[in-house]
């Protein structure tokens, strides 16, 4: 048989065809119709469809069609949403993304509704900053948290090791760490993750170190020595034992139910203090919340409170005012803050944070006091991440198992993911 | 198809055409239109819904497209940097190739072997045959990511096995060397496709001929190097070529076992999966559409040289 | 092309037909019983995962549980805002359409493929081959654009109508290579009786394939029922789930995860593809026994 696919042929018949894909269709968004789009568990979906009714029964002749997915659905079906002009009206954002689709038009700015529609003045102004990119505002954070160390408190216990305190080094927790998987109290159980390919972790680093992950205009913001060393560091901790061997680091995915604290193999992890929750869902232990180690006794923390997650208005809406108005009712109304309680992290607005503080249970409770007590261990934000950050994280990930499973020592490591960063960001 | 037949087949030459004209008209209606009738759903689908995303694709290869913003040409550009400055696509095409060379031969064989036992009336053949189709029933879904890290984790199933013999095993799923393998062992482990098509297969072959076969006295195994085989090399030749491009595309297994990662250590980024990230995790669906059509250029000639091939080995009734 | 009959010149003297003795049935009944658990473990695990209390899941790789409780199933099937019976009954309807158009369709071109002579059957062949090739990720939203033009996104057309147009080449490759497989002295004889092309396909072709037409229906049935990236893509109203994708709604890895509504669901998931198995290996099993000459 004869292959003849000839591009001719097939250009020349599919030449009429082209333009039919390439045209941009009308958006599907009708009157006083507001889609709105989250990712999350059912438990989230919820307290979120109960706002949702909330909403409608104050707005005559809205109504709100919601959808929830999985975190891994959520994208592809964005993306297509959005490439296909069919986006939802109000969009739950990441961190990360938030900037990808700001960047490229597909978020509606907020900016002129502040004062009117949107009555976010109680925010921290940080937050608010936080959801902007390049200046204009497009995301509007449903809650504060920050990067957290997840404790297994019965294991520490069990160990006859005290739990980590705002203090503790990463010198002390190299020792405590050994002495936990020393105690050999449970089968296969180590003291810590291994955190070499976590970013938070190593950002949080980098910044007690006055570096960071990305300069402000998007370049790399710290060099091979400062990467070389914390491959070090962590080699040191993996021939003492003090954290878990790298085959079973790498069964970590960075979910909830993979990370070695919730496989039973390491008596702590690291996570985002909003998923504390989560974390106790899975886990049979007491857990408690601790802020990353120090580098030095005197250094400061590395931390900083930023979104958990936005919500975001369309640019494909028909009707951004009420994308906006959905919005702070969201974050602004009593009765919604009373069903939404903190399950998206803490609430930015001080007067609901008032509200909420005496209803919450003792996770809710750690959670608000985790976040509103770092004081002075947290610093500023950083600037929105760039165009790339999600490779430059993936590249981390990858060299820290290279090096984690010897092929690369630490100072290659190093080299080896500057190098990676540098050409990631350059491309964009 | 068989190259022995010529495609373009010339007017009139036909058997039965007739002098006339309009006999001529309608013999070339018989000869050439009840092919096109029958085939009209698949052209209409073809040209309505295959055709114009795949030019799309195509035309896509060579732009920019980010999945939002408007696209710009830029010629070649993501071809040159596929060939040249691209060290994931290496790893891609190198895991690729390992899955295909090692998880096909196991899974037909191991299918082939299954349908050509379970084809000889052993009692209980009913509930056998439901048994070994059972795996391939969960296709890609979410439960066997859980399922595959009971088994192959470091506290997994055969690591226990093996202590039993005082084999401490690494966590075979999350380890570089062995990742790779887990999912060559799933994609075996759902061999039910193929064992089933080869099962028509041998269905398919009529019983006289081994009655014959039997009363001129040919011996079991002869029977089936002499029957058997040649008559289901169609579909050995089938299965072969539909797995491999199958194993070439695949994406789930990969995609739910290391978390979309490919990890640990791009030791299981599939081919698919690297093109996936570049598609959906950094937004460049243009050079994601010239990864795919490098990979069709890839399956395509793999195909090709198949059916070239082919002609030597299998054989057809008619 | 060679010629597969055998030839009957050289026969050695006839071998006694019997049956095989007890040893060598109990081995092939040991190895085939050895290889059913290990094929069938990971699957006991999940459905013994289903009924464990949810701390218990991820905790052993024994498969007793240590109590059971079916709460995972009641919690599971409930839990969502759409009953799971409403997934069952989407996937079903989208399952059986499927099947009826991969096989109809399919075995039309089929047909035309493997018998018919006309001008470019080669070529269409090729490109049909082609079809089969491109990964769907590239393609996916051109053709979102697509059927979004055309209003059947959130229905259930773009995961149904291009089966009846013949859109999964695999199933085209599949039964050409079996029709060619059916002994062409039939078509002539037909041929010699005045059977046209139509007739040939339906009261030859089609009855003599029943093997294959029965695994098409079964792939379709089960590769349909597990397909989740199609509806995914097009399915954005709870109403209108499919099972995978109500499954999926039980993981959520960056918050919480319903392990065991997963599992139990998943279990259940696998009745309704499992009995459809049972009902059409009947037919693959019923294939022809003879040439079909007697008809």
């Amino acid at each position: 048989m004869t292959m003849r696919m000839t591009r001719r042929n097939l250009l020349a018949g599919g030449a009429a065809l082209l333009s039919y894909s390439m045209l941009a269709s009308s958006a599907l968004s009708q009157e006083g119709r507001l889609r709105v789009l989250w990712w999350g568990s059912q438990a989230r979906a919820d307290r979120t469809n109960k706002v949702n009714q909330l909403f409608q029964s104050e707005n005559q002749g809205v109504s709100i069609n919601g959808e929830f997915l999985g975190w891994s659905d959520y994208w592809p079906r964005l993306a297509t949403q959005v490439a296909g002009r069919n986006a939802p009206d109000v969009i739950q954002m990441d961190y990360r993304y938030i900037v990808e689709y700001a960047r490229r038009g597909a978020l509606a700015p907020l900016d002129d509704y502040l004062g009117s529609t949107l009555n976010v003045e109680d925010f921290d102004k940080v937050q608010i900053e936080g959801g902007s990119v390049d200046g204009k505002l497009y995301g509007i954070s449903l809650g504060a948290n920050s990067a957290a160390m997840m404790v297994n408190a019965v294991a520490f216990e069990e160990a006859g090791v005290d739990l980590p305190t705002p203090n503790t080094t990463w010198d002390d927790m190299a020792r405590i760490g050994a002495e936990i998987t020393k105690a050999g109290k449970r089968k296969g159980f180590y003291g810590i993750a291994d955190g070499s390919g976590v970013e938070p972790l190593f950002e949080n680093w980098l910044r007690q170190r006055g570096k960071a992950l990305f300069t402000a205009d998007g370049k790399i913001a710290y060099d091979a020595n400062d990467a070389a060393e914390w491959f070090a560091m962590w080699t040191a901790m993996r021939e003492a034992e003090a954290c878990v061997p790298p085959d079973i680091q790498a069964l970590d995915q960075y979910t909830v139910e993979t990370s070695p604290l919730s496989l039973g193999k390491a008596a702590a992890s690291y996570a985002h203090s909003n998923q504390f929750v989560a974390y106790q869902g899975v886990n049979k232990d007491k857990l408690a919340l601790n802020n990353f180690p120090l580098i030095g006794k005197d250094a400061k923390g590395g931390h900083y409170r930023k979104p958990s997650m936005f919500f975001s208005v369309s640019a494909q809406t028909q009707d951004p005012e009420l994308g906006a108005k959905y919005v702070n009712f969201f974050v602004k109304d009593p009765k919604a803050a009373e069903i939404l309680g903190v399950e998206r992290g803490v609430p930015e607005s001080a007067a609901v944070r008032e509200q909420l503080a005496p209803t919450l249970d003792e996770l809710g409770r750690a959670m608000l006091d985790y976040v509103s007590g770092l004081g002075a261990l947290a610093g500023a934000l950083p600037p929105p991440p760039p165009s790339g950050a999600g490779e430059a994280e993936f590249a981390l990930r990858t060299v820290a198992e290279q090096v984690g499973f010897g092929q690369l020592d630490a100072k290659q490591g190093g080299e080896t993911l500057v190098n990676e960063v540098s050409q990631i960001l350059s491309r964009g | 198809m068989a190259a022995v037949q010529d495609s373009t087949v010339a007017v009139g030459a036909g058997a039965n055409a007739r002098p006339t004209a309009q006999g001529r008209l309608a013999s070339i209606w018989t000869k050439h239109g009840a092919g096109y009738m029958f085939l009209l759903p698949w052209l209409v689908g073809f040209f309505g819904l295959t055709l114009g995303p795949a030019v799309a694709s195509f035309y896509l290869s060579f732009t920019n497209f980010d999945l939002i913003r408007s696209s710009e040409w830029v010629g070649t550009a993501n071809y040159v940097r596929i060939a040249t400055a691209d060290p994931k696509f290496a790893a891609a095409i190198k895991v690729t190739f390992l899955y295909v060379v090692l998880s096909v031969p196991f899974k037909l064989a191991f299918a082939l072997l299954v349908a050509i036992l379970l084809n000889r009336g052993i009692k209980g053949l009913t509930v056998y045959r439901a048994i070994f189709y059972l795996p391939s029933l969960l296709g890609g879904s979410v439960a066997i990511a859980v399922l595959w890290r009971q088994l192959f984790a470091g506290d997994g199933l055969i690591n226990s096995l093996l202590a039993q013999f005082g084999i401490e095993g690494p966590s075979w799923i999350s380890h570089p060397d062995y990742s790779l393998w887990t999912l060559v062992v799933l994609s075996v482990w759902q061999f039910g496709s193929p064992m089933i098509i080869f099962l028509a297969g041998l269905r398919q072959i009529p019983t006289d001929m081994y009655e014959a076969a039997s009363l001129d006295g040919a011996s079991k195994f002869r029977q089936f190097y002499k029957i058997t085989l040649p008559l289901l090399t169609p579909v050995i030749f089938f299965n072969a070529v539909v797995q491999t491009i199958e194993a070439f595309k695949a994406f789930t297994p990969a995609f739910i076992i290391s978390g979309g990662t490919g990890g640990p250590i791009n030791s299981t980024l599939f081919y698919t999966l690297y093109l996936y990230q570049e598609a959906f995790g950094n937004f460049r669906m243009g050079y994601a559409s010239a990864l795919a059509w490098i990979l069709v250029l890839i399956i395509g000639l793999f195909t090709a040289f198949s059916f070239l091939t082919s002609r030597y080995w299998v054989h057809y009734d008619d | 092309m060679t010629d597969a009959t055998m030839s009957t010149g050289t026969a050695p003297p006839p071998a006694t037909i019997g049956r095989r003795g007890p040893l060598a049935s109990l081995l092939v009944h040991t190895a085939l019983i050895a290889a059913s658990i290990a094929m069938l473990y990971p699957l006991l695990w999940m459905v013994s995962a289903s009924v464990r209390p949810e701390d218990e899941i991820f905790s052993s790789t024994s498969l007793w549980p240590s109590a059971v409780d079916i709460s995972s199933y009641i919690r599971g099937w409930f839990g969502l805002d759409v009953s799971f019976g409403r997934f069952f009954w989407n996937s079903l309807v989208i399952a059986v359409l499927t099947v009826i158009g991969n096989v109809i369709a399919c075995s039309l071109a089929a047909y035309a493929f493997a018998r018919l002579r006309f001008a470019g059957r080669n070529f269409w062949f090729a490109i049909m081959l082609g079809t089969l090739m491109i990964p769907y990720h590239v393609t996916l939203i051109p053709q979102y654009v697509l059927f979004l033009d055309l209003g059947w996104v959130n229905t259930i057309l773009p995961l149904v109508v291009p089966k009846f147009l013949a859109s999964d080449a695999f199933f085209i490759f599949l039964m050409v290579q079996f029709f060619r497989g059916i002994p062409r002295e039939l078509d002539e004889a037909a041929m010699m009786d005045g059977c046209g092309p139509w007739r040939i396909y339906w009261k030859i072709m089609l009855p003599l394939s029943l093997p294959v037409l029965a695994t098409a229906a079964i792939f379709s049935f089960i590769w349909t029922w597990d397909d989740f990236f199609g509806p995914l893509i097009y399915l954005n109203d709870m109403n209108t789930y499919t099972i995978q994708l109500g499954l999926r709604t039980f993981v959520d890895s960056s918050s919480t995860s319903d392990w065991g509504g997963l599992f139990a669901m998943s279990t259940l998931s696998l009745v309704p593809v499992f009995f459809f198995f049972l009902f059409f290996q009947r037919l693959l099993i019923e294939g022809i026994a003879t040439t079909g000459m007697k008809r």
